[in-house]
Formats: C-alpha cells, sequence, structure tokens
C-alpha cells in the first residue's frame, strides 16, 4: 500500500540524518565506562559499520519489532515508547475530540450568523488563539491555574504519591484534574483553527443552489444548516484530520515539556537533549508513523462522507 | 488521494492594483499591512530605534531584573540588559529569519511543484510520493533533533533549516495549480507553437499560480515566527547573547511570577506581528480570489496555507 | 551562614533505640516525603555519577563505617561505625581488621558477610568497573576474609588518611545478588535498577521517569528510618523543580537560588533550608588545545593571556547578581569549607585597564569589530556549560560580556549535563563552566589539579600540570600534622592560582527549599541527605501522604 512506501521512506530520511549526526551514542555514555568497553559496544551495535550496512541492520531490526536500546533509561526503546505512547494518545485523543467538537460548533454558528456582533467577536478571539505561540499560552496557563490561583496541579499525569491508595473515583478524578491544563491549552490553539476553516467552509456552501432548494421546499432552518449544509461543509473540515495531525505530533511537545505530561514529545525531547539516539530516531518515526495513519483516516473518512466517491 | 478543484484562471492573471484596492478597502487588512511595514521598518532601523547596545549589561548589581522605568521602558533582564532595545533587535532577528525562511521555502516549493505539476505522469507519482514522506516527519522534532546535535548552529543555518523543513505544503499547492493551468488551452496552444517547457513553465504557469503562493507565504511568515521563538525558547534557536522574542522569554523565565515585563513584552510581540500577517494573509487571500472576477475561478478556501482541497457541491 | 551542628552521639543514641513496633508508624516514625531532583540514572555504587546516584547509593548501602559530622579525616577518631560495630589495627598499621554487625542483613533478609565485603571491594577496585574511585583507593593492597564476620583491608603503606581511604569510597554490595554477573556486564544489567543494600531505607520500586521510591527498612539492625517513604521525582530543569515546590507536590528542592527567597518568605508551606557543601565553581581554561591535546591551547596556552582575561571579570559583581547579598565568593581552587582551605590568597585583581594592557603586550591587538587578534588568530573561544545549573548559564553570560569589554568573543554552548560530563572529561573545549564537588579529604585535589589526575581516571580537565604544585600537595597530603597540612596546601594553592589555569567565581550555595512540616537534622557537607534516616514529620502536622500507610505499596 502506498502508506508503507511513506513509511519507509520517512524511516529512512530519519535514519540518514540522525544517524549523521557527529558522535555516536556510546560517546555520550556514561564517563564510568572505559574506552575499551565503548569501543566494544560500538562494534556490538553495529556502529563502526559504514552508513549503509547499520541502515539495513536497522530496518531489519525495526521489522522484527526492535527498535533499539535507550541509553539514558536503560531500557529497550520499545519500552520507553509502550510507557509514552498511550499518555500522549489520551492527550491528543482528548483534545482533537474536543477541539473538532467546539471547532465545528463554533465555525458553523458563526457561518449561520454572519457579520453578527457574535460572528465578529468570535473570529477576534479565535484569530487572537490562533496566534498565539504555543509555548507562551502553556506558560502563561501554568502560571496563571498553578500559581497565581493554585487551582490544578502543576504537571504529570496522576498524583504519583497519592494515586495508588485514593478509591477508584478519586483515581479517575486525579487523572481527569491532571487532563485539564494540558488539554485546555492544546483545544485553546487547535479549535481556533478548525472553527476558522469551518466558517470559510460553511459560507461556501450556504449561498449554493442545493441549501436555496432545501430553504424553498420549506424545511425548517435548523434541518436545512445542519443536514445540508453542515454535511457538505464537514467534508474538507474532517480531511483536516489529516493534515492537524502532524502538527499535532510537533504541538504536543512543548505542552508536553510545560506540563511534564510523560508522552512522546517529552520522551523524544529528553532523548535529544540526553543524545540518545536509537530513542531520538524512534521518536522521529513514530510521529511519521501516526501522520500517516492520521492521513490514511482523512482519507477514508473523506470517502465515506463524500457519497460522490461511493459510488 | 482524491480530492477535486474547481480552477480556471483569467489569462491576464491579477492586476496588482486591483488587488491592492480590494485590500485596501477592508479596515482589517489595511491595519494589518500598515502594522507589517511598521515592523520591518523597526527591524530595519533596529540600531537607530534602540535607545542602548542590546547586550550591553548596565550594572549588574543595581540593575537586574528591574520593572520598567523611564531610563529603561520595558525593564530590565537577568543581566541588567535593557529589554525594549533587545525587543527591537529581536524583531530584526525574528522578522528576518522567518522572511529569509519563508522564501527559501517558496522557491523550492515553487519548483518542486511546477516541475512535478508540469511534466505529470511517472516524474510527479514519484515526487508526490516523496513528498508524503517529508509531509509526515514531524517538522518541531525533526528541527530540535538538528539543531540539538549539530549544536551549536549559526543563525544562517537556522533559516536553511527552516526553509528546507517548510516547503512541502508550498509544493502541493502549486503542483494542483499548475496541473490544472496545463490543461488550458493556452499552454496546448503555446506547446504547439514549439515553445520550451521551462518556457511554458516560466512564462505560463508561474504567474497563474502565483496568487495561492503568496497567501501561503505570508502565513507561512507567521509560522515561522513562532517556530523560531519556540525554538529559542529552548536555547537552540538564537544563542547568547543574540536577541530573538524566543530568547527573551527564555532569559526571564525563572523570574515570570515577579518580572511580568519579561513575560508580557515578547509574548505580546509576538502575539501582534503574527496577528497581522494572519490577518494579512487571510485578506490577500480574499483579494487575490478572482472569483467576483470575470472568469471565475476559486482559490481553495483555506484556513491553514497547506490545505488545498475544496469543496464540491453535493446533490441533493 | 547557619551551619548545622549535630551532636554525632545524639544521632547514635537516637539510631540505637529501636521502635518496638516496627511496621506501623506510630509517634515519631511515619511520613512520606517528595524530592524534587534530576533522575538518578542507576543505583549501584560502582556507578556514581551525579548527586543524584550518590544519594540513592547513600540512602541504600552502608560503608564500613561513616564519617561524624566534623568530616576530620585524618585518623580514625571522626568516624563511627555502620556495617563495622569495631576494629582493630594491626601493630604495623599495614592491616586493619573490621568486626561486623551480625545483626546486619540485606533488604532481602540475607546476612551480610565479610564475603560481601570482599567483593565489593574488588569491584571498586578494577578500573575498568569503576575508574573514578580506583585511583583514590590504591594505597588498598587487597581485602581478606579472616571469618564469616572479620573482613581485613590491607594497605601498601602507611598515611594520615588511611582510615579514610580504607572506608569512606566503597559501599558494601551483595554478592549472591551482583557476584553472578560478569563485571563487564554490571552497568547494564537489570540490577542497576534493582539495587539491594543493608542501610535504613530499602527500595520499593523504580519507575523510569516517574518515580524512584524508597521505604523505611523496619527491620534494620540501626533501626528502622524515621520517614515512611522517600519518593525521588525526576525533574529535567530547574523551573520544575520550584514548581513543584511551591505547588506543595514536592516537599524538598536542593537547589533555590536566593531570588526566590522572597517568595519562600510569603509562602505559608515552605521553608528556606541553608546546608553545608563542598562545591565550588570556576571558569576552567583547557591548556591543550582539544583538537590535539598534546599541543598547548592556542589561546589558553600563554600564560599572561589567561592572567589579562581574569583580570577583566568583577568576581563581586557577578557574585551579586547571581547570588544576592548571600553569596561565597570563590578564594581559589577549592571550597571554604575543606579544612585546608585559606582565604588570603592572592587573587587576580579586577582590572580592565591592565587587562587590556596586558593582552596589547601579548600581541593581541584590536581588529575591526573591536575583537583582538594575533597572527591571524582571533581572541575568540567556545565557553560550554551546562543547562541544568541556572547559576552557571547566568554567569556565563556576564563573563561574556566582560570579556568582550577588553576584546574577546565568546561563544556560549549550552548543553546537558550528560553531554557536558562527557565534554568535560573527553577535554573537548576551550573554556568550561566547571563545578567540582570536592571529597571531605584534600586528596581530592591530586585528582583534580595535579600532573597525574590529567586523562584516564583522573579529573584534571583544564591539563593543569606544575611539578612545583604537585611537590607542594604531596607534601601536605604526607603530612600527620594538621596545620602542617594546611601550610603546605595554601603555598600550593597561591603557586596555582598565580598559573591562573581557571577563574574562580564562588562556592556552589546551597540553599534548599523545604516544607514546613519536615523536622530536618544532620546535614553534612558531602551531602545534605546523609542523615535523611532520622529527618521527622511530627504527627501534628501531617498530610495527606503522610497518612499512606508503610506496607500499603509494598510490591
Amino acid at each position: 500500500m502506498q502508506s508503507l512506501i511513506v513509511l519507509v521512506l520517512v524511516t529512512t530520511i530519519s535514519f540518514i540524518i540522525i544517524r549523521s549526526a557527529p558522535g555516536d551514542p556510546f560517546s555520550y555514555e556514561s564517563p564510568n565506562v572505559s574506552p575499551a568497553v565503548r569501543q566494544q559496544l560500538r562494534h556490538q551495535y553495529g556502529y563502526d559499520r559504514p552508513l549503509l550496512e547499520q541502515y539495513v541492520r536497522y530496518m531489519s531490526s525495526v521489522a522484527r519489532g526492535d527498535l533499539g536500546y535507550s541509553i539514558a533509561r536503560h531500557e529497550p526503546v520499545t519500552q520507553s515508547l509502550a510507557a509514552a505512547l498511550p499518555n500522549t494518545l489520551l492527550l491528543m485523543g482528548v483534545a482533537l475530540a474536543l477541539s473538532f467538537v467546539v471547532g465545528i460548533g463554533l465555525g458553523a454558528t458563526q457561518a449561520a450568523w454572519k457579520d453578527s456582533w457574535f460572528d465578529r467577536a468570535t473570529s477576534t478571539v479565535l484569530l487572537f488563539f490562533y496566534s498565539l505561540p504555543d509555548f507562551w499560552l502553556a506558560l502563561a496557563i501554568l502560571l496563571g491555574l498553578t500559581y497565581w490561583l493554585p487551582l490544578f496541579p502543576p504537571g504529570g499525569t496522576i498524583d504519583l504519591v497519592m494515586h495508588d491508595y485514593l478509591p477508584f473515583w478519586g483515581r479517575v478524578g486525579d487523572r481527569l484534574k491532571h487532563l485539564v491544563l494540558p488539554v485546555m491549552t492544546l483545544v485553546l490553539l487547535i479549535a481556533a483553527a478548525i472553527a476558522r476553516y469551518q466558517r470559510a467552509a460553511m459560507l461556501e456552501v450556504l449561498p449554493l443552489d442545493f441549501v436555496r432548494t432545501a430553504r424553498a421546499k420549506g424545511l425548517p432552518e435548523r434541518r436545512v444548516l445542519a443536514r445540508h449544509a453542515l454535511r457538505n461543509a464537514l467534508l474538507p473540515v474532517v480531511t483536516l484530520l489529516g493534515l492537524v495531525l502532524p502538527s499535532m505530533v510537533g504541538g504536543t511537545v512543548f505542552v508536553e515539556k510545560i506540563f511534564t505530561w510523560p508522552g512522546m514529545g517529552l520522551l523524544t525531547v529528553n532523548a535529544i537533549d540526553a543524545r540518545d539516539y536509537d530513542l531520538v530516531l524512534a521518536g522521529v518515526i513514530v510521529g511519521g508513523v501516526m501522520v500517516a495513519i492520521g492521513n490514511f483516516l482523512s482519507d477514508l473518512l473523506y470517502a465515506v462522507v463524500d457519497p460522490r466517491l461511493r459510488d | 488521494m482524491p480530492w477535486s478543484t474547481r480552477v480556471s484562471v483569467t489569462e491576464r492573471g491579477l492586476g496588482l492594483r486591483l488587488v491592492l484596492a480590494r485590500l485596501w478597502s477592508r479596515r482589517a487588512a489595511r491595519t494589518s499591512l500598515l502594522l507589517i511595514v511598521l515592523l520591518y521598518a523597526v527591524a530595519l532601523f533596529a540600531k537607530q530605534l534602540a535607545p542602548y547596545p542590546p547586550a550591553t549589561q548596565h550594572d549588574i548589581v543595581a540593575l537586574k531584573d528591574r520593572p520598567p522605568s523611564a531610563q529603561h521602558p520595558f525593564g530590565t533582564d537577568f543581566v541588567s540588559r535593557d529589554v525594549l532595545s533587545r525587543m527591537l533587535y529581536g524583531a530584526r532577528v525574528s522578522l528576518s529569519v522567518a522572511t529569509l525562511a519563508v522564501l527559501l521555502s517558496v522557491t523550492i516549493g515553487l519548483t518542486y511543484g511546477l516541475i512535478a505539476g508540469y511534466f505529470g505522469g511517472r516524474l510527479d507519482e514519484v515526487m508526490m510520493r516523496l513528498l508524503d514522506a517529508l509531509l509526515s516527519i514531524p517538522r518541531l522534532l525533526l528541527l530540535m533533533a538538528v539543531l540539538t546535535l549539530w549544536t551549536p548552529a549559526p543563525l544562517s543555518a537556522l533559516i536553511i533549516l527552516l526553509g528546507v523543513t517548510g516547503w512541502f505544503s508550498v509544493s502541493r499547492l502549486v503542483r494542483a495549480e499548475a496541473r490544472s493551468v496545463r490543461q488550458r488551452d493556452f499552454v496546448a496552444a503555446a506547446h504547439a507553437l514549439g515553445a520550451r517547457p521551462h518556457e511554458i513553465i516560466l512564462r505560463h504557469l508561474l504567474p497563474n499560480v502565483l496568487a495561492p503562493v503568496i497567501v501561503a507565504a505570508t502565513l507561512g511568515i507567521a509560522n515561522v515566527i513562532i517556530l523560531e521563538a519556540g525554538l529559542s525558547y529552548l536555547g537552540i534557536g538564537t544563542h547568547e547573547p543574540t536577541a530573538s522574542w524566543g530568547s527573551i522569554l527564555r532569559d526571564g523565565s525563572d523570574a515570570f511570577g515577579t518580572a511580568w515585563w519579561l513575560m508580557v513584552f515578547p509574548g505580546l510581540a509576538i502575539l501582534v506581528t503574527v496577528l497581522a500577517f494572519n490577518t494579512l494573509g487571510d485578506a490577500l487571500r480574499d483579494a487575490l480570489d478572482p472569483r467576483q472576477l470575470p472568469g471565475a475561478s476559486t482559490i481553495p478556501s483555506t484556513a491553514e496555507a497547506d490545505i488545498q482541497r475544496t469543496l464540491t457541491p453535493q446533490r441533493g | 551562614m547557619r551551619t548545622f551542628r549535630v551532636s554525632l552521639l545524639g544521632v547514635a543514641l537516637v539510631a540505637a533505640c529501636t521502635t518496638t513496633d516496627k511496621t506501623t508508624s506510630s509517634g515519631e516514625t511515619g511520613g512520606t516525603m517528595v524530592v524534587a531532583m534530576p533522575e538518578p540514572s542507576n543505583g549501584l555504587p560502582p556507578f556514581i555519577e551525579t548527586g543524584a546516584d550518590r544519594m540513592v547509593v547513600d540512602l541504600l548501602y552502608d560503608r564500613l563505617a561513616d564519617m561524624d559530622t566534623t568530616l576530620q579525616t585524618i585518623g580514625d577518631k571522626g568516624f563511627h561505625g555502620e556495617l563495622a560495630r569495631s576494629w582493630d589495627w594491626a601493630p604495623d598499621s599495614m592491616s586493619i581488621a573490621f568486626h561486623l554487625d551480625p545483626r546486619a542483613r540485606w533488604h532481602d533478609g540475607q546476612p551480610v558477610t565479610a564475603k560481601d565485603v570482599k567483593f565489593s571491594y574488588d569491584v571498586f577496585k578494577d578500573a575498568t568497573v569503576a575508574p573514578n574511585v580506583a585511583p583514590l583507593i590504591t594505597n588498598l593492597d587487597s581485602v581478606t576474609v579472616r571469618d564469616s564476620m572479620t573482613a581485613v583491608i590491607w594497605f601498601h603503606r602507611r598515611s594520615p588518611e588511611q582510615f579514610y581511604d580504607g572506608v569512606y569510597q566503597v559501599w558494601i554490595m551483595p554478592e549472591h545478588q551482583l557476584g553472578a554477573i560478569p563485571r563487564a556486564q554490571l552497568r547494564t544489567s537489570e540490577a542497576v535498577k534493582h539495587p539491594i543494600g543493608s542501610d535504613r531505607f530499602k527500595l520499593a520500586r523504580w519507575e523510569t521517569g516517574q518515580r524512584i521510591e524508597l521505604i523505611a527498612d523496619t527491620a534494620n539492625y540501626r533501626g528502622r528510618a524515621k520517614l515512611d517513604r522517600v519518593i525521588m521525582r525526576p525533574i529535567t530543569d530547574f523551573d520544575a523543580g520550584v514548581t513543584q515546590l511551591f505547588t506543595g507536590d514536592a516537599d524538598f528542592f536542593e537547589l533555590l537560588l536566593p531570588q526566590y527567597l522572597p517568595r519562600v518568605d510569603s509562602s505559608k508551606t515552605v521553608k528556606a533550608v541553608p546546608y553545608p557543601g563542598f562545591g565550588y565553581t570556576f571558569m576552567g581554561m583547557n591548556l591543550n588545545d582539544p583538537k590535539s591535546l598534546k599541543r598547548p591551547h592556542p589561546i589558553f596556552g600563554d600564560h599572561a593571556t589567561r592572567l589579562a582575561l581574569s583580570m577583566a571579570v568583577d568576581r563581586k559583581a557577578m557574585l551579586q547578581n547571581v547570588y544576592g547579598t548571600n553569596g561565597k565568593i570563590s578564594y581559589g581552587p577549592f571550597p571554604k569549607s575543606v579544612v585546608v582551605a585559606d582565604t588570603a590568597l592572592q587573587l587576580p585583581p579586577y582590572d580592565q585597564a591592565r587587562a587590556k594592557a596586558l593582552l596589547d603586550s601579548q600581541g593581541w591587538k584590536p581588529g575591526a569589530d573591536g575583537i583582538r587578534v594575533k597572527g591571524g588568530r582571533r581572541l575568540e573561544f567556545g565557553l560550554v556549560v551546562p543547562t541544568s545549573s541556572r547559576s552557571r548559564m547566568t554567569y556565563a553570560v556576564l563573563l561574556q560580556e566582560a570579556f568582550k569589554n577588553v576584546g574577546a568573543k565568546v561563544n556560549i554552548e549550552q548543553l546537558d549535563l550528560n553531554t557536558f560530563g562527557q565534554r568535560q572529561e573527553t577535554r573537548q573545549f576551550d573554556a568550561a563552566m566547571i563545578s567540582y564537588n570536592t571529597d571531605p579529604s584534600p586528596s581530592g585535589f591530586k585528582q583534580t589539579w595535579s600532573s597525574s589526575g590529567i586523562g584516564k581516571g583522573g579529573s584534571n580537565r583544564v591539563g593543569y600540570s606544575n611539578p612545583k604544585f604537585d611537590a607542594m600537595l604531596d607534601s601536605s597530603l604526607a603530612s600527620y600534622d594538621a596545620a602542617k597540612a594546611k601550610q603546605y596546601a595554601s603555598r600550593a594553592f597561591q603557586i596555582e592560582i598565580d598559573d591562573a589555569p581557571g577563574i574562580w567565581l564562588y562556592d556552589v550555595l546551597n540553599i534548599a527549599g523545604a516544607h514546613k512540616r519536615l523536622h530536618i537534622t544532620g546535614l553534612r557537607a558531602d551531602g545534605w541527605w546523609n542523615n535523611l534516616a532520622d529527618w521527622t514529620i511530627p504527627a501534628n502536622e501531617r498530610i495527606d501522604r503522610d497518612r499512606i500507610p508503610l506496607n500499603a505499596g509494598a510490591r
């Protein structure tokens, strides 16, 4: 399938870039490891081979499911990924769902009441949020809602100390409490983009013939909007999923870092700082995989929503 | 990927005068255009405008982290540097990095897209596959990895990196436009008359794909400003003592609770600048939309420059 | 600066009084403390790299004997027994027999025997396993097992710090857990995250990136730790630590900067806790060319240039910028807290005019952009600094501007702590913001400043080598007379200061932020955590997390 080729290409390109960086994982190993042992490890993992051979080795081990060893965390890469991925999926999933609901709702409503005070005010607010740097917003929220007004915990997914000893609903509450701020930051930024897009899409559709026909037929306005107009306007927005995803993979990096959310973004950032090459490579590849999946999903959704393509 | 577009372009392209007039008619567009001109002017004349050199440490004991005052209207930072001067020079850095990077992106994107769009066929397919792969790599992570592993990177390297990672969506846009323009009669006519590929590309295709590219470039600058600020905030964009709005935020990050001026001013500057570019980009898109001109066409209506799919009306 | 002096006898008495009820927490025992600090990379004693590693090891493992808070390294009067209940010197002082406490048990229940002692010393003396420690215990010849409860350490020769050398660098590890693992694979084995020791805390769980949880060893031979549990929360940067401290997510953060003191004053939950330390920071100038370490550095190889750069720096003003009025200026290549410190030595004065004149005289002529040039080479160099240290980063920016004023250009390279350490160790830097944490013993200076400390196994990162310094330092270390030792050391330090291999900036200021409910005792300069087992949280001040029962989280 085409996606597979894309994946292979993503892996290859990332591999070339990261493996050609100066040094190798074993230069940055602990100073307690003697040079002789380091050389031995280098040889064992094949880092003293030409790049092409390293590539072949790497690809074959990836195919077998072995993504290498994380020097900094002292564990196989797959283990680190397995710990971090669910956290990112949770964060992204909740944020995306909320963003789409809020964004579509806002955008469609704006289009329906075009040029009203609501439309104008919302547009301004949305433009404001759309133009904010993501890391600045995260910092502001962190400062405002954990320091000035200590309403929420400053980071993490759970209260590390208390969580295990809380009853079931206590634990649910704990998780939710920790989700609020990072999700809020992401939603403010993404929903703004989605709303803008949805509004434009709706405005394209509303003056079109079939909408006027529906109105002429005497259908209630709400039905006209929701069933006919929106359904068509959903098309491009749904495809937005495929394009919001890549920016999300990058966009969660700052949010995860500032709220110390232990997801893929934070994992990769720490790996980059620690020169943990295998983990960095894996992080970038996983990012690429998620994007590819997003695109695939968006194509799928497009086909579902656009009946023309269904025939 | 399945998508469709309805694009037809007037042979003469769009008059520049007409575009500017339409821009000027909207107040938001007017304001943002003026603001941007002002920002570039500030960046250009930073040296003349700044009360002090940006790296001078005035009094590391008495003037550390001082709030805004007569001598230092934006306050001082942790090594007693004048924040206003740093902001002005920072404008220069942030704007020039973004502009140059986007210029680079647009150049590469145009070339790639025009070639793929014009020649089509197998070449186009391969180029698009490659593009899909490149689009899938998370830009921020890649930038962070490269800038950290090859540290310290000079500003020129930063610009090139930003440019080289930002052309993918532009080229998709261009290729789509080029493909449809290529079908038009006047191109076939030119071909029949014996015009060479590069002549066709440069003389006929290029002018007609420029419109969405300009919009994409404007929005792209906004995007890169935020990106560069983020990288500088992490410490891998600009390096001491170079000031960029992101690095001022970095310098002040441990004093945010008390030294609000270190967080507010750079944040506000980024916000206003990005707002201006986004507004201008929106306005340009509307202004360049030949829908209201004879020979109607639709430039893909987008909230993000890199989306080029359009609606097709649904019957029933 | 307040120093904490604790009667060690008092501590020993308290430790000896074991609580009868060992599984539940009542009265003085109990409570949970959360510490925000960088993540330890592993928990095995031979592989200590960072302060966090050392804390884990100090809390989990015992030595044969440990130092009192006086930190006197000459002789054995300043030590009290841990695993060894008593010891006997051989008549010729070439060996010491340690009699182990028969009650001592490993955290998995096995008894501690002399075999474990021998095993541990063998591992530590193996330079392929522990290259940082092996050079410090060269005086140890070997360890033999006299019987299951007696281990004998044999020395090559008598020395003033013989006892210190014998017991301070080695923690005793269980042979039954680690003996079967090939030495070369020890570092990457699973055992690094499953340390089994014999001290008053034991490991409950180790979750990379999330927490390291230690709980009180209720059956410990020296009495259980007072607190129920200590949780180490990893933080990657300074801001996260401060945030967690002030929101109450963490109870202790060891690296508060003075600018946060007003915030502490207005906080209802946080108090400032100064503690002694052995750290000092300087800007080290690599005396060799990093591209080829046999050659002198093109800029720093010249003594007058180094001196000139030293004189360009207003150390007092910089100290005030970073540390306010709480700062401790550096008096030379040593921390003030070490016994041989001398505050009366002559350091290069702050005099930019003289600095410029000196540079002129060396042939460094100002170029078009203000940066000096000599023979085609610009007075431009790199300065590496770790991102983990806010104070060093600030100093780097301050130094950059100071050097610019005399015509030198500095390119600051901000690196994460690991990379910074690696660049130091391989000497791939021009200038570096180096922070040394010395041992209580002045013999540590041999590692960092003598000729024998250059290269593998030593810590002489700038490559300083002066035979006069070496001789003077050796004389100091060979003296059994404390006063003479100090005299020789002073002379050695003055020689080094005159050579100016570094710019001596400040003693590391140790102010921790702690939750008010913690009752903190016994802060030692070689690690604030050394008496953590005796910290308490009074019952009437406890909060939610203190009420988690001791065995609730046991896995």
